[in-house]
């Protein structure tokens, strides 16, 4: 975090492995794709992470990061409107319920 | 638009790409150069770390042209510019208390240094 100070200690963990959950595997295989198509620039995406307001970036994991600039970056680009992320998240949080 | 195939996919992962940029920029430093990270605060996007600016540090070596993520980031053209990797020094970033052996090597772009 720059040298700032309060953050705690890094938990480094032994064997880490490369993804933590499965979804985390779709995500980076989905930014890949759309990245190698040319919808955004890696510019474009590292600045939608920075505008995730700082009290939800510093609580929520790197690809949680990845699929919150994903989704604002997506709407951005018109391959989807918030309404279409909006019945998407529905049928998860359904699924999930 | 472009399509990646699956096939295609593992390789170039494997590989990667570059973002090296073909065009003739001379730069405006060499190696052993001394200089000072501009004090600028963008409203946008920018790779110049905050804790950097102001600092004073030495080009380590020049990595060739590169994009500018801070016109890139919105649209705004690729401001094809050199990049080097500048050496700070631990105490020069973190103050007296930091190590005396330590020094931070991080990638610069041309727009964000002055001549010291």
């Amino acid at each position: 975090m720059g040298g700032m100070h309060g953050m705690g200690p890094i938990d480094a963990e032994t064997d880490e492995p490369i993804f933590h959950a499965d979804w985390e595997r779709r995500m980076f295989a989905l930014w890949m794709a759309a990245f190698a198509c040319g919808i955004y620039d890696d510019n474009e995406f590292r600045h939608a992470i920075e505008r995730i307001a700082p009290a939800d970036y510093l609580t929520t994991s790197y690809y949680e990061h990845w699929l919150i600039a994903m989704e604002r970056v997506m709407v951005k680009k018109g391959q989807f409107d918030g309404a279409d992320l909006q019945a998407a998240w529905g049928q998860v949080n359904k699924g999930a319920a | 638009m472009r399509v990646l195939k699956a096939d295609d996919a593992v390789s170039l992962f494997m590989t990667g790409g570059s973002a090296r940029i073909d065009a003739d920029v001379p730069p405006k430093f060499k190696a052993g150069d001394d200089v000072v990270a501009r004090n600028i605060n963008p409203t946008g996007h920018t790779r110049l770390p905050r804790y950097l600016r102001g600092k004073r540090g030495t080009i380590h070596k020049v990595h060739g042209v590169f994009g500018l993520p801070d016109t890139m980031a919105h649209g705004q053209g690729e401001t094809p510019q050199n990049v080097y990797s500048v050496r700070f020094t631990a105490q020069e970033v973190w103050g007296a208390t930091a190590s005396a052996h330590d020094s931070l090597y991080i990638d610069l772009w041309d727009d964000y240094l002055d001549p010291v």
